[in-house]
């Protein structure tokens, strides 16, 4: 690896927010990351609000160790229940030869750091059903329910296992 | 001989359009790109809105040229209102300008193009087959995303620009790690010129008018005049009688024509137009391609994009190296001097010249906008090239065919979502 990449530091474990908080409830990882980043956490996480990073996702997860995402998703459950999948069992549906530049999703980029082994040792995923995920700024009273939650768990996991 | 090439929505593209095309005995009696995609209503978004938040609002109409548009939103307004940005500002713009240019090519080149020479479907296989290219891209797009970051406070939609200036500065430090970083770079960028010059480019030539921005001083990505390699010069405000828009019923996106029935713009036009102030090592990168304008083989845009990216790291050590010396320092935006107005930006985002036409009345708010980007400028170009294009490579297998097609609109680097423009429907 040539030297123009961040490096990690003494650090261990990202919380990444992922979403665009002006589609609603899509933008969910990025409010509950912000209220993440409100509260106390153990030495060593950092948490950041990355909207729609595309490939880019790659380059922020390389080189940690742990990585905890946030983000909208659809499993035909309520809106507002909230699931946390741990990707070693999870298997994230790539549409693979569809891939354009507005479309690499949470999957895709998964796939490509997988493929160039930049995995993490562990990556885990929090993430709450939404309700709507069309244009404007408001999440649905469901999902806000639930950030309280998963923010409460998250920040739990990670006071327990660091 | 009777064929048909149907393909619905072309994969490694920005946004959706279909490629159609039909032989019946032995005739082409069908070659179309078809844009499918919605429009997108932003110029009667902009409406009502102070002018300040213009620039913010047309950035979202691409992800990825979100400075390009932020840029030129911000030079309609200050020509509107009369503007003169200082020194500092236009160094930081163009240094983000690059940063961005960067990014859009290094993907359009890796994830898009790349695939197609290396015998793979996306750049995911890609990965698992040949780490070490997307390792390469992966870091070099990590570094334009950082220098869009560091100017303008965000890798995307740049939050730091405002008119007449800027709102956060970067600090000396922060450009020193920067240069420091272009400099290791140097050898990515060498690498990218050896991959891409080794790639079996399709040959194809079909000349065409060529569209561009030009200055007298450097390789023009901001303001200047718009150049054609026909010959004509005008300045940005005439751009109308460059692009004269017009409908056709298979695209949501205007088509557009000058001096020929189509014209070109992007990478390849703007290297055919100002080859001769590429930096020394961009154009030791257009030699190695056996690049000399003009070049008017269209899959050659994506090497056209190379060698850009060549001249943007060499330039951006450049720029840095011009804010260094006199350190940079914030400074206040510059006030408007007249109260409304009307004005026009033009800038070279990576795909191709992109304006901005804005009215702005006495209370600050926008009371009209026209924005022409570049992709829907090249589509009538690109159908030109599908309809030469066909005759020579109909009696190749049809998925050959369809390849060879595909390529071909991937050259464009089309953004066909951004390109969608307000189109009035009437119905018979």
């Amino acid at each position: 690896m040539t030297a123009y990449t961040d490096p990690v530091g003494s650090n261990h474990t990202l919380v990444i927010g992922i979403g665009n908080p002006l589609c609603c409830d899509d933008g969910l990882g990025v409010r509950a990351a912000e209220l993440l980043a409100s509260e106390d956490l153990p030495p060593g996480v950092q948490v950041r609000e990355l909207g729609t990073p595309g490939w880019g996702l790659v380059n922020h997860i390389q080189g940690w160790q742990r990585v905890f995402l946030i983000d909208a998703v659809e499993m035909g459950e309520e809106p507002g229940v909230w699931h946390r999948l741990e990707a070693s069992q999870t298997q994230f549906i790539s549409a693979n030869q569809s891939i354009s530049l507005h479309e690499p999703g949470l999957a895709d980029s998964l796939a490509l750091a997988q493929a160039l082994n930049l995995m993490p040792d562990k990556i885990v995923l929090y993430g709450i059903e939404p309700s709507f995920t069309g244009p404007g700024d408001e999440l649905s009273p469901e999902v806000t329910n639930a950030i309280p939650s998963i923010v409460k768990t998250i920040k739990q996991e990670l006071w327990k296992t660091t | 001989m009777s064929k048909r090439i149907d393909v619905h929505h072309v994969t490694r593209v920005e946004g959706h359009g279909n490629i159609v095309v039909e032989i019946a005995d032995s005739q082409l009696k069908e070659c179309r790109f078809d844009v499918v995609e919605t429009p997108r209503f932003f110029e009667a978004m902009l409406r009502g809105r102070p002018y300040i938040e213009a620039s913010h609002i047309t950035s979202r109409i691409c992800g990825i040229c979100a400075t390009g548009h932020a840029t030129t939103s911000l030079r309609a307004s200050e020509n509107a209102l009369g503007i003169k940005p200082t020194w500092q500002t236009e160094l930081l713009r163009k240094l983000s300008f690059h940063g961005e240019i960067l990014d859009s090519h290094i993907l359009h080149v890796y994830m898009l193009v790349a695939p197609d020479f290396l015998g793979v479907g996306s750049v995911i296989p890609l990965a698992s087959s040949q780490p070490d290219i997307v390792l390469r891209a992966l870091r070099m797009k990590k570094l334009s995303g950082d220098i869009c970051a560091a100017v303008t406070g965000r890798h995307t939609h740049p939050i730091a620009m405002t008119v007449g200036g800027f709102t956060h500065f970067p600090k000396n430090g922060e450009l020193e790690i920067l240069r420091q970083q272009l400099e290791a770079a140097r050898a990515d960028v060498d690498a990218t010129v050896e991959l891409c010059a080794s790639l079996p480019w399709p040959q194809f030539e079909r000349d065409t008018e060529y569209i561009s921005l030009t200055r007298p001083d450097e390789y023009a990505f901001i303001d200047g005049e718009i150049i054609s390699s026909d010959g004509a010069r005008l300045p940005i405000e005439s751009y109308q009688q460059v692009t004269n828009e017009y409908m056709v019923p298979h695209s949501s996106a205007k088509f557009t024509r000058f001096q020929r029935d189509s014209y070109m713009v992007g990478a390849l036009a703007r290297f055919n137009n100002n080859y001769d102030q590429l930096h020394p090592r961009a154009k030791a990168a257009a030699a190695a391609f056996g690049m000399q304008p003009k070049v008017t083989n269209p899959y050659l845009n994506t090497a056209a994009q190379v060698v850009e990216i060549v001249h943007c790291v060499e330039d951006s050590i450049n720029i840095i190296d011009q804010l260094l010396q006199k350190g940079v320092a914030p400074e206040d935006p510059v006030p408007p001097s007249t109260q409304g107005g009307e004005g026009v930006g033009a800038c070279e985002v990576p795909r191709g010249i992109l304006f901005h036409h804005y009215w702005i009345g006495e209370d600050g708010k926008m009371t009209g906008a026209n924005c022409i980007i570049p992709t829907n400028q090249n589509i009538a170009n690109l159908e030109g090239d599908m309809k030469s294009l066909v005759p020579q490579i109909m009696d190749k297998p049809t998925e050959a065919m369809q390849l060879d097609l595909e390529m071909l609109v991937r050259a464009y680097d089309p953004c066909i979502s951004c390109s969608v423009h307000l189109t009035k429907v009437v119905r018979p």
